[in-house]
């Protein structure tokens, strides 16, 4: 009997009238980075709110079993985490109370937490002051904070700096073996060479899914409607778009 | 939570020297044997039968300030609480509506049910939120301008009506229009007891929910760290109500205490509600009771509705946080 985590999804979704998600249905496990890509407006943030219990999807998302989307929130709160796609902080709390936040249901360590991504020095700080980068940071921390075995990222790289990027994606991988990770990404580049698992997702349907080694331009050109290259250089991929 | 003592003192000391000014000078020996056991069993039995100085002390100005801090300490305390709700600094149970609101409620039953203004009074200020709510309320944000729109809009609609109501009711305009600005003037013991159990009620809960605040403060992201969004909005809803009605029926339309204390208060503290709500309650409780004793000085022997006194101060600071707002520096 193996312990591993495993989380699987089923859902669909509309607002109002509007059929956001159509049945889309996968699944995520600990020790494999699930990254999810697709075009604007293909549905990635929804599909991520609807599984943290912001939105009320039709479905389930069974984690070992447990249906998250019947828990009340703080209950679910223990199992699933959730880093939103970053604004700018409009709350002047110090670095240490704003990832408190996150122990709300749990009663989980900041402190470990903020170790993990490297700002517990600045705890004092105020969030209102950080660089992008350094706030993303915090925001995967208070995720941290709940200490929950799903962590869900909704483009936890944009706006930051091949730096930071890079030691996001990082951190992702060091998390993957103690969670299960899945995080929406718009940069195919780190995506393909980051991920363990990739979905496109494209109008609310799981166009593919599979290993990034086995991901064709074909399906790139299809979804995101333009003409691409998939290159390899020291066992690198890097994706381009022609014309 | 040292910080806090400082405020302490001040409500201490304005509390004291509340008792001791008045239209009527009374000396410190007069006013410390006002409080002789003596004084205090007969103001408990027969209060009617207390000699002058001690009646005045005891019946007048005690009540009353201990009224005003009360007070002071529910409009702050409700105003934290509607920032938070909102998620907007600008919000304020006097500028969104909810005062008056409630001043339907009571002026209302003022008329056909008078001793069901406190409730009466809660009915109105729910209501009131509840409809602010709704029409500010734009994909799940409120907005500042859609809000104090909404507020504004229901301002001008209670406002009509409770006239009307106090209008109708012809006997004792004076004395409406000093409640429809507000003022300690003639406040009792009944008032303080009614306001005691609110205030108490409403800021135990707030002050056991600090960490819920601090998550409201995120929206509808707090749900996936474990927040129930929609039940706590709904208990914080109650809870601006009670404290909001029960000061407005004992003491009339008192604005912008509740704005201005959590404001100089988050200067201070910051946004973290553990430490916000009590600054915020102490700091609004003196607040009001300074203000009160401007409004019984300035023109002794006669007095100014404390509610002028409070948006003299308050409606300017508001236009100033307007402008901090439009340069984009307004930050929790
Ligand atoms: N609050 C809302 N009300 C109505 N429709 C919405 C709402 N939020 C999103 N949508 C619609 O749902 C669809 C999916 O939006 P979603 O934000 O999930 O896309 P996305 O894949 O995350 O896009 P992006 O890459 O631009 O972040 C879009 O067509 C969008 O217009
Ligand atoms: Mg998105």
């Amino acid at each position: 009997m193996s312990s591993l985590v495993r989380l699987e999804v089923r859902v669909s979704f509309s607002y109002n009238q509007k059929e956001v998600l159509k049945n889309v249905s996968f699944s995520a496990e600990e020790g494999k980075l699930l990254a999810i890509v697709g075009p604007n407006g293909a549905g990635k943030s929804t599909l991520l709110k609807c599984l943290v219990g912001i939105l009320k999807p039709k479905g389930y998302a069974k984690l070992n079993g447990i249906n998250l989307l019947n828990l009340k929130p703080k209950e679910r709160a223990k199992y699933i985490s959730y880093v939103p796609q970053s604004s700018y902080p409009e709350f002047a709390f110090t670095v240490e109370e704003f990832v408190e936040l996150g122990s709300y249901a749990t009663g989980g360590t900041v402190e470990d937490a903020l170790k993990t991504v490297g700002m517990w020095e600045r705890k004092h700080e105020l969030v209102t002051k950080l660089s992008g980068g350094e706030y993303q940071l915090v925001l995967v921390a208070r995720a941290l904070a709940q200490g929950s075995n799903v962590m869900l990222l909704d483009e936890p790289t944009s706006h930051l700096d091949i730096n930071h990027a890079l030691r996001i994606m990082n951190l992702l991988k060091a998390l993957k073996k103690e969670k299960v990770v899945v995080a929406v990404m718009h940069d195919l580049n780190l995506a393909l060479n980051y991920a363990d698992n990739l979905l496109i997702l494209d109008k609310g349907e799981v166009r593919w899914i599979g290993k990034p080694s086995k991901l064709t331009p074909e399906v790139l050109e299809e979804v995101y409607e333009i003409k691409a290259k998939i290159t390899e250089v020291d066992s690198l991929k890097i994706v381009t778009a022609i014309e | 939570m040292k910080k806090l003592i400082p405020l302490l003192i001040s409500s201490v000391l304005l509390i004291l020297l509340g008792i001791a000014v008045g239209p009527v000078r009374i000396s410190l020996s007069g006013i410390l044997a006002s409080f002789s056991l003596e004084n205090i069993k007969i103001a408990f039995s027969s209060p009617n039968m207390l000699e002058e100085n001690a009646y005045i002390i005891l019946q007048i100005r005690l009540p009353r300030i201990i009224l005003a801090y009360l007070v002071g300490v529910s409009l702050a305390s409700a105003g934290t609480a509607s920032q938070a709700l909102f998620k907007n600094p600008l919000a304020d149970p006097y500028i969104i509506g909810i005062s008056g609101g409630a001043a339907v409620g009571a002026s209302l039953a003022a008329l056909y049910f008078p001793q069901y203004m406190s409730i009466s009074a809660l009915f109105g200020a729910v209501l009131a939120v509840f409809t602010v709510y709704k029409i500010a309320k734009v994909n799940g944000h409120i907005p500042v301008d859609t809000l104090l729109l909404a507020g504004i809009a229901l301002g001008f609609f209670t406002s009509a009506l409770t006239s009307y109501l106090l209008y109708v009711r012809k006997e004792g305009i004076h004395n409406a229009i000093f409640w429809l600005m507000g003022t300690f003037n003639g406040s009792e013991w009944d008032d303080v007891k009614l306001v005691l159990f609110s205030s108490t009620l409403g800021v135990i809960f707030l002050f056991f929910t600090w960490k819920e605040l601090n998550l409201l403060l995120l929206g509808e992201e707090s749900i996936s760290m474990g927040l129930d969004i929609n039940l706590y909005r709904k208990l914080i809803i109650g809870v601006i109500s009670l404290l909001t009605s029960f000061a407005v029926a004992t003491s009339g339309i008192i604005g912008f205490v509740g704005l201005i204390s959590p404001h100089a208060m988050r200067i201070v503290f910051g946004p973290n509600h553990k430490r916000l709500l009590p600054a915020s309650a102490l700091f609004g409780g003196s607040l009001m009771v300074f203000a009160d004793i401007l409004a019984r000085m300035l023109l002794r022997p006669s007095e100014i509705p404390v509610g002028i006194i409070t948006a003299l101060f308050g409606a300017p600071f508001f236009i100033y946080l307007l402008m901090k707002k439009k340069r984009g520096e307004l930050l929790g």
